[in-house]
């Protein structure tokens, strides 16, 4: 169990449509074995069409899916050598726990004993803490048990490929958090790759060795959390990924006598000499995107600064969020928990330089990242 | 507050009542033909007449027995449970197809069953007597089964295919996961879980083939083959106004489909409601 059991998976030019709605478009895909890759996105963004053309159940309408060295394209989900877990589970509520779990290991092609799966099946059960649960019946345990079991019968015939959709979303917070930790210790112990849909980033950026972050049926940028977060490629990514949106800023960049000035409704941003490439963006609408810590009370060094009323103040624990009006524009930052902010001051903020994002605002491609140009 | 528990009470004393009268109304034939049954010849017709017997006799049942009245039942079973195995098999499959596939031509299908439905038996006879007479079935009890699966495959489809959507498909999906065939998850999970679908159908079914008249009086010519239902009406014929072995031969036609539908009411119950509610 500890050598490298995953296979590889590949989408090629796969597409989707049910009428006139694209479901997904040409999507191009490459998951490393081994690797725990999420699949990210609002609904009805195609992840989950992903997710379920790859485990066959529905077809593509064009390209073609590789797992390992195999062409499953056209393979009935019975022969794609891959578990899945629902989002409801959809444990069987006519057998018990442990025929639940034996199930996929009476199917065809394994040939085992009824000693052998009894083993098999009591191994996997311990290792989940479900085992003094196997004589039950589904309806009789608990949501998080029940959870565990689809895992179990997931894990129990040591597949090359998991799929898991929406595995925690019906869990309540506290017990969501700790199967995230339990999965991904499950995961660094079987190394089998794992394809995992949610909609809650932070799930998948603290789950995932690469995020797959989708809208309308595209893919939208595939990469380490760490990178989608920092570079994200349009302002959609940008906006989704993060507790909080960007402040985002619609307006034009202008010289005005020696430097440049972002303009935007009411509210004019000089920007300081290390952003003198911006010249470059001149003429053309663009939105200035900045997310909450990036935005600070007081003069900073390296930073775009603007005086600003403080309208609301929210407290999260370790920081506190605020609100304040700088012209017609409201910007939301991010204080230390101890910081004394009342509502109504008058407030310097500076927007941090190496924060700060651009987005063409028609096409919503990213134009500068985290203070640098994309590339 | 008062008033409305007052209603309330009212209402409930009404409804009781309304039931206890269907009841009466459905039943008290039943019982009035049993315990006539089981009263010997000359205090059947004695007036006044007595609700309960004087003395209980079985000589009428014996009497059917003897005139070849087990022959008749056993026929009758042969072909309610023929007529309903074919009748689950066929349909359990036909079902599945329209709950779980896109096809063309889908709904004409789906449009075509219920049209089906309502098409009166009697209009079909003749037709399907010459087709059976055609394929030299007539007088067989495979051509029986054959004419009441026909007549009744409509309705378990229907009832099977609203079932099987109220089921969630993960779970088909997930047994396909598992490593199963489509017909293996089929038989494995959908079936074992639409048990009340099941029954539901297999009670349409067993109630028609078990009563039927018509049909089997037009098919079936030799004394052999004959179900229950033209067993008694040749009683009639024979015994001319003798109540005691007609009502003897009724208690015996009736009283195993009340005894079936007792146990299986609360399956046919959920069977019903759950393909109505979420077909």
């Amino acid at each position: 169990m500890i050598q490298d059991s995953g296979a590889s998976i590949a989408f090629r030019g796969i597409g989707k449509r049910y009428g006139e709605t694209v479901a997904l478009a040409d999507l191009d895909l490459t998951i490393q074995p081994g690797e725990f890759v999420s699949l990210l996105g609002p609904s009805g963004s195609g992840k989950t069409t992903t997710l379920n053309i790859l485990a066959g159940l529905i077809s593509a309408d064009n390209g073609s899916i590789m797992i390992g060295d195999t062409d499953v394209t056209h393979l009935s989900p019975d022969r794609r050598g891959i578990a899945m877990v629902f989002q409801n589970y959809a444990l069987y509520p006519h057998m018990t726990i442990a025929e639940n779990l034996a199930f996929p290991l009476q199917a065809r092609g394994h040939d085992l004993s009824k000693q052998a799966i009894a083993a098999k099946v009591k191994d996997v059960a311990e290792t989940l803490g479900i085992g003094h649960l196997l004589a039950r019946y589904p309806k009789e345990i608990s949501g998080g048990q029940q959870q565990r079991v689809a895992l179990g019968r997931a894990m129990v015939r040591d597949p090359k490929v998991f799929l898991l959709d929406e595995p925690l979303s019906n869990l309540d917070a506290r017990l969501r958090l700790k199967m995230r930790r339990d999965l991904k210790a499950l995961h660094q112990r079987l190394r089998s790759t794992i394809v995992y849909v949610t909609h809650d980033q932070s799930e998948a950026m603290s789950l995932s060795d690469r995020i797959a972050i989708y809208q309308g049926g595209r893919l939208q940028q595939f990469g380490a959390p760490a990178d989608i977060y920092r570079k994200p490629v349009n302002a959609f990514v940008a906006n989704f990924m993060g507790e909080r949106e960007m402040n985002n800023l619609s307006g034009t960049v202008v010289q005005v006598g020696d430097g440049l000035v972002f303009r935007s409704d009411g509210l004019n941003l000089a920007l300081p000499a290390p952003l003198n490439d911006w010249a470059r963006f001149q003429g053309r609408a663009v939105t200035l995107g900045i997310r909450p810590q990036g935005v600070k009370i007081g003069e900073r060094t390296d930073a775009v600064q603007c005086e600003a009323v403080l309208r609301q103040v929210e407290h999260a624990g370790t920081e506190q969020f605020y609100y304040a009006q700088a012209g017609g524009i409201e910007l939301s930052g991010a204080a230390a928990a101890d910081a004394v902010l009342a509502i109504e001051d008058r407030v310097r903020l500076s927007l941090l330089t190496r924060e700060l994002y651009l987005f063409d605002t028609a096409s919503g491609a990213a134009l500068v990242q985290g203070g640098d140009l994309a590339a | 507050m008062i008033f409305e528990s007052h209603s309330g009470l009212l209402r409930r004393l009404l409804r009781g009542l309304l039931s206890v009268i269907i009841v009466v109304a459905a039943l008290f034939p039943i019982f009035w033909g049993l315990m006539t049954s089981l009263k010997p010849t000359r205090d059947i017709v004695q007036f006044p007449p007595s609700l309960l017997p004087a003395t209980v006799t079985f000589e009428h049942y014996v009497t059917i027995f003897k005139a070849g009245a087990f022959g008749f039942l056993l026929n009758s079973l042969l072909v309610s449970a023929g007529t309903v195995v074919i009748c689950l098999g066929i349909g359990a499959l036909a079902a599945y197809g329209l709950a779980r596939f896109e096809f063309p031509g889908k709904r004409a299908v789906m449009v075509a069953i219920i049209a089906v439905m309502s098409i009166p038996v009697a209009s079909l006879l003749i037709p399907t007597y010459t087709l059976i007479a055609e394929i030299g079935l007539v007088n067989t009890h495979i051509g029986l089964i054959l004419v009441y699966s026909a007549y009744q495959l409509p309705i378990v489809i229907w009832i099977l295919a609203a079932y099987y959507q109220s089921l969630p498909i993960e779970l088909e999906w997930s047994a396909m996961m598992d490593g199963y065939s489509r017909l293996q998850a089929l038989w494995k999970v959908v079936l074992p879980l639409s048990r009340p679908g099941l029954i539901a159908a297999g009670l349409f079914v067993v109630v028609f083939a078990w009563n039927d008249f018509v049909v089997a009086v037009t098919l079936l010519s030799s004394e052999e083959t004959r179900t229950l239902p033209i067993g008694i009406y040749n009683f009639l014929g024979f015994y001319g106004r003798e109540w005691g072995p007609l009502l003897a031969a009724s208690m015996v036609s009736t009283i195993p489909l009340l005894v079936v539908f007792v146990i299986l009411q609360r399956y046919f119950m959920a069977g019903m409601t759950n393909g109505s509610v979420k077909g």
